[in-house]
Parts: structure tokens; sequence; C-alpha cells
């Protein structure tokens, strides 16, 4: 920016006053630095403007730009923000712009509590072999609040809502954030158990996370607001299948417990139909009671007085009356003569609990 | 002799730059400078500006970023009070706060920064073994409080640093500390693995031994229930039909104007009753209506 001094520089030499007597040659050779003289003003004016027209910048949809002024910002405050559009300073050295991204969405990983890995495993999506013990400088992890160890990580996403803070006070902010993360899962797992962390309250404990490290960048004034924070825990790879263990018998007890859930619905359920019949079945049986014999009642109140007319014959007539119905319906009938001689007669029975054909019994004369 | 006014302006103008150059400079909002007078500081400067100064052999400015630095100590091993090994890590943010008190210490070194943090990075180590030697295990990891004791540690921390930074005046300022690694020694995570193996082993036996025995008293549980449910009802069942016999009795005055009918009546019905299905009757001729067979038909009379 600086070029507008070198033809400055270069101007004096041309412009000696002409001393000698006027001849052709020297009319000539002042006429020639008189024009050369013209050009050198013109390109100076022009030098001036693009010194001035280099002020002019641009700011994009998701920039703001601040425009320091030796060194200081102009204006104070969300004042010095400029927005997208057009703008123009002094150019350097006077005035200076910086343009700040506010893009988006930012985001910090941290890993402080993850095994090493290097990027090839991380793509392929691959575990490294696990040793029988963790060596602190390379392997991370958590301790929790009951001295378990476990590996946890969490990418933060985050939103810059103060850029002239963030830009102008931190060397990294982007670092100092992803610290405060680190910290937040440190702190909130050595105050959880191993099993709420895995599986119990895996939200709770990421929403403790983000309450730490939004309370942190807080309170260390990072000029950046936590939108969200997504945290991932696994057990150590060195004890995954007894971690496995317990999760393979937590199903199986569940399995088993709704098992019993399922019979005793079963069985409570027939008990309540049974119960229920019983007493439908008491109920039909009571009315049954009650009006046979009040129907007998009715029909002894009728009967009696034929009854008292002829008591003899009237129970003879019943008696035959009711033996000849019965006899109607029985299946087999039998009859014995009482022999002449009046010897007892054998009778035998052959009892069959197959269907009984017709043709069973036997008589013996 | 024609002097040309333009040329005079120009060479006015680079007098004028040349001059600025020599005697002022700027301070930007992220630096702060300070300005020594043949080799001694004499004036700090901490607000962003232009300044004047005096060329170079008489004055010369240093500046140092003054923006927060982040910087994280290594990990360091310490005892706790119940004697348990902890390596932690701590990360910091801190900034150069007052040039004059900061250049004499490190602006002699190629990089100021780097050698303030070396400097740092000693202090911190002595401070964590100090600071982790007054507080047992279960300050650090807790399930039973609420975080106190652990921001308490960092704030012992920072506190002690604080103060050794103050009584030798480095000219430091630390904006804040936390605690960001907090592990056991290699050989000791062994030893942990085991132990919460044999954690692991009685958790899922007992889920299982749970399991069962919560299922077991679930059946039983609905066993019992099913039979007071069922005793209920035959005990309900016994009080309705008590009912009906009670209601039917009622009729019983009717049959007491004649009880021998009443009976005859009702063992008539009854072996009507009881001869509905499938039997098998033998007679002798002693059975009316069967004594027709014996040609008495005058039994009539008799009976």
């Amino acid at each position: 920016m600086n070029d507008h001094d070198h033809p400055h520089n270069g101007l004096p030499e041309p412009v000696p006053p002409p001393e000698t007597p006027v001849d052709a040659g020297s009319q000539a050779l002042s006429e020639a630095l008189r024009s050369s003289f013209a050009i050198v003003k013109f390109v100076m004016v022009l030098l001036v403007l693009v010194f001035l027209a280099s002020g002019f910048f641009t700011v994009g949809p998701q920039e703001r730009a601040i425009i320091l002024r030796f060194g200081k910002p102009v204006g104070e405050g969300e004042k010095a923000l400029l927005g997208p559009g057009l703008h123009w300073s002094f150019p350097y050295p006077i005035d200076e712009n910086i343009k700040v991204s506010i893009a988006g969405l930012q985001h910090v990983g941290s890993t402080v509590g993850w095994y090493a890995v290097t990027p090839e495993q991380m793509l392929a999506g691959i575990e490294p072999p696990a040793g029988t013990t963790l060596n602190p400088i390379v392997d991370g992890y958590a301790l929790t609040g009951d001295t378990n160890i476990i590996h946890t990580r969490a990418t933060l996403t985050y939103r810059i809502n103060d850029p002239i803070r963030y830009v102008f006070s931190f060397v990294n902010a982007s670092n100092a954030v992803q610290s405060a993360q680190d910290n937040a899962l440190l702190y909130v797992a050595s105050r959880f158990k191993v099993d709420d962390i895995l599986t119990r309250d895996i939200a709770g404990f990421q929403e403790a996370v983000r309450r730490r490290a939004t309370q942190l960048v807080e309170n260390q004034d990072l000029g950046v607001v936590v939108e969200q924070c997504v945290v991932q825990s696994s057990p150590p790879r060195q004890l995954k299948d007894a971690f496995a263990n317990v999760l393979k018998a937590e199903v199986m007890r569940s399995k088993v417990l709704n098992e019993a859930r399922s019979y005793e619905n079963q069985i409570t359920n027939k008990a309540g139909a049974d119960a229920e019949s019983l007493v439908n079945l008491a109920q039909s049986d009571r009315a049954r009671l009650v009006r046979d014999m009040s129907a007998q009642a009715e029909r002894f109140q009728e009967i009696l007085p034929q009854y008292q007319d002829h008591p003899a014959l009237f129970g003879q007539q019943r008696l035959t009356e009711t033996l000849g119905r019965v006899l109607t319906n029985v299946q087999d009938k039998i009859f014995l003569a009482e022999s002449p001689d009046g010897n007892r007669k054998e009778l035998r029975l052959l009892l069959n609990r197959e269907v009984p054909k017709p043709k069973t019994e036997d008589t013996k004369p | 002799m024609k002097r040309n006014p333009l040329t005079l302006v120009i060479g006015l103008l680079l007098i004028i730059i040349f001059g600025l150059l020599l005697f002022t400079f700027q301070v930007r909002t992220t630096e702060v400078a300070v300005v020594t007078t043949f080799g001694k500081p004499t004036r700090p400067i901490t607000e962003p500006n232009l300044y004047f100064k005096w060329p170079w052999p008489v004055q010369k400015v240093w500046t140092f970023d003054r923006r927060v630095q982040n910087f994280e100590d290594r990990l360091t091993e310490g005892l706790t009070r119940d004697s348990f090994n902890l390596l932690t890590s701590v990360y910091v943010g801190w900034k150069v706060s007052d040039p004059t008190a900061f250049f004499p210490r490190f602006a002699g070194s190629a990089n100021p920064i780097a050698a303030a943090e070396t400097l740092l990075d000693q202090w911190l180590g002595n401070t964590k073994t100090a600071v982790v030697g007054k507080h047992p295990l279960s300050d650090f990891i807790s399930t039973s409080d609420d975080g106190t004791n652990f921001v308490a540690i960092e704030n012992e921390i920072l506190a002690a640093i604080q103060s050794q930074l103050q009584t030798n005046n480095l000219g430091l300022q630390i904006e804040f500390l936390g605690l960001k690694r907090l592990q056991l020694p290699e050989s000791v995570t062994q030893s942990v693995f085991e132990r919460m193996t044999s954690e692991r082993k009685v958790l899922a036996d007992r889920f299982q031994y749970e399991g069962e025995a919560e299922a077991q008293r679930i059946r039983s549980g609905a066993e019992r229930k099913a039979a007071e449910v069922l005793a209920n009802a035959e005990g309900q069942a016994t009080e309705i039909k008590g009912q009906g016999e009670a209601q039917a009795a009622k009729s019983l005055a009717v049959f007491q104007q004649n009880p021998e009918l009443a009976s005859f009546i009702f063992r008539l019905s009854a072996l009507e009753g009881s001869l509905k299905e499938r039997s098998v009757l033998i007679f002798d001729q002693h059975t009316p209506p069967f004594d027709l067979f014996r040609g008495v038909s005058t039994n009539l009379l008799n009976k």
C-alpha cells in the first residue's frame, strides 16, 4: 500500500529549470519534460485515488467487521460491529479492518476421556487392541464417583454471541471452550455412578455435562453460548464382556419378570371369571329353588282338596301314573316273574364301563 | 528559477511520513506495550492507541500479546491425604497484565509467552502436589457431594498460584483455572479393572437372583389372590343359596297343611327325577303296576 511513495521520490529529478538559451533541441526537451511531468501528476492523483479506494471492503452475510483506528476499536460494544455490505475505512496504517466469522455453529470435541485412537482407526471405526492397563499419558479416561474407570467423550456445539470478546480477548477461544468441556466431563463423571453414566441415566449425565460446560463458559466470559452437548460413554475395552454380562442379566431379569406378570394376569383373570360364574350359578340356583318351591306349593294347594276327598285312591293313582311315566323313560326294564315253586332266582349282572349294548344283561330263569 | 509548489508539498509530506514512522507507534487492542528509555522500562501502555516516542537509540517499544493464553500443564503425580496416587493436570487461562513487571523477567527470551508458561508449569506442579495432599480421594471423586469439594480444590490451586504470582510480581494474571485430567498411575488401573470385573460379576448375579425371586413372589402372590377371589365367590354363592333356601322355606307352611301328602309328593318327584336317564330297572311281581302280571286284579281293594 505504500507504493505511492516511490513515484514521489523519483519526482524531483525530471524538473530542472531550463537555463540554456532557447534552441530547438532544448525546447523539444522542455516540451518533453513538461508533458512527462503532466503524466506524473496524473499518475500521482491516480495513486492517491487508488490508495483511498483500497479502504473499501465487503462484509459477507456470515461475518461482522471491526475497524481498528490506530489499534483501537471504533465504536463501543455492538456499535463497533459492521454488518454485511460494503464499508469504507482508511487504509493501513491508519485503520485496520478485522473480519470475524460468526458463521452458524462451531463444534469442539473433547477427547480427554477417551482412549488413544489414530485417525485411521477412527475413520475405519475400529478400536485399538486393549492392553491390561491404561497409560495415563496416552489413554484418556474419567474416574466415576464410585471409583470406576470409564471412557467418555463429548462434542459441544456453540454459537459466538460476542465476537469482539471472542476474537480480541483470547488467543484461541475455541481451545478455551474445549478446556471447559473437558473439565465439565471430568467434573460430572466424578459425581456420577458408573451405571448411571453408561445405562441408567445417560440423559441426566449429558444434561449435567451441558450445564457445567455452560456455567464454565459463562464464568470465563468466552463470548459464546452453548447450544448443544452430545456425550458418548463406554466401559473400558478391557471390561467389555463383564459389562455386557450385566446387561444380559438385566434383560434376562425383565424377561423373567414379564413372564411372571403375564402368569399373574392370566391366573387372576381366570379366578375372576370363575368366581363370577360361581356366583351367577348360585343366583340361578336360588331363583330356581324359590320358583320350584312356590310352584310346588301352588300345586299342592290345588291337589290338597282332591286328596282330602279320596286319600287312598289319590295316592294309588299318583303312584301308578308316575311309575308309568318313569318306566316309559327307563331304557332297560327287566321283569322277574316269581317262579311257581317259590324258589329264589339268581340274577347276574355284567357291569361294563363301555357304552352298554342293549343285550349285555342276561336273565337266568 | 521556478519552484513547483507541488514538489514542495510532496517533499513535506514525505518528511512528515518519515517522521511519523520514526516518532510514533501503535498499540493494538490485543496488545500491551512497554517503552524503554536506554533499556530501562519507563512507560507501560495498556490502552490501544497511537503513541509518540523518541526514535530508536533513545527509546524502544516492546509489545506483548495481552489476550488470554490457553495453557495446559504437565500431568503430575501427587499423594492424596489418604495415600492414593493421583495424576492431575490443569488448564489455565492467563494473560500479561502488567507489561512493566513482565518485561524484565521474560523480554530477554526469544518467546516470552513460552518462557512464562515454563515457569507457570513448574509452579503449578508444586502447587498441585501441595493441594492434592490436603484432600482425601473422596473430595475428588464422590457420589455423595454435589461437586463443592471438586470446585474447592480448583479454587485452592487457583488461590495458591495467584498468591505466588503476586509475591513474585511477574505481571501475569490468571483468568481461570480448572482440572483437565484426573487419572491413576498405570499400574493401579489394572487393579481397578480387577475390582470392576468382580463388581460386575456381583451385579450380574444379583440381577439374576433378584429376577427369579421377584418372579416367584409375583407368581405366588397371584395364586394366593386367585384363591382368595375364588373363596370369596364360594362364600358368596353359599350365602345366595342360603337365601334361596330361606325364601323357599316360606312355602313350607303350605305343605304343613298335610305333611303326609307333601312327603308322598316329594318322594314321587324324587323317584321320577332319579330315573330319568339310562337306568335299568328290575322288577318283581309285587311292584305295582306289575302286580297285574300275577293275575290279581282284585288288589284294587287290598291296597
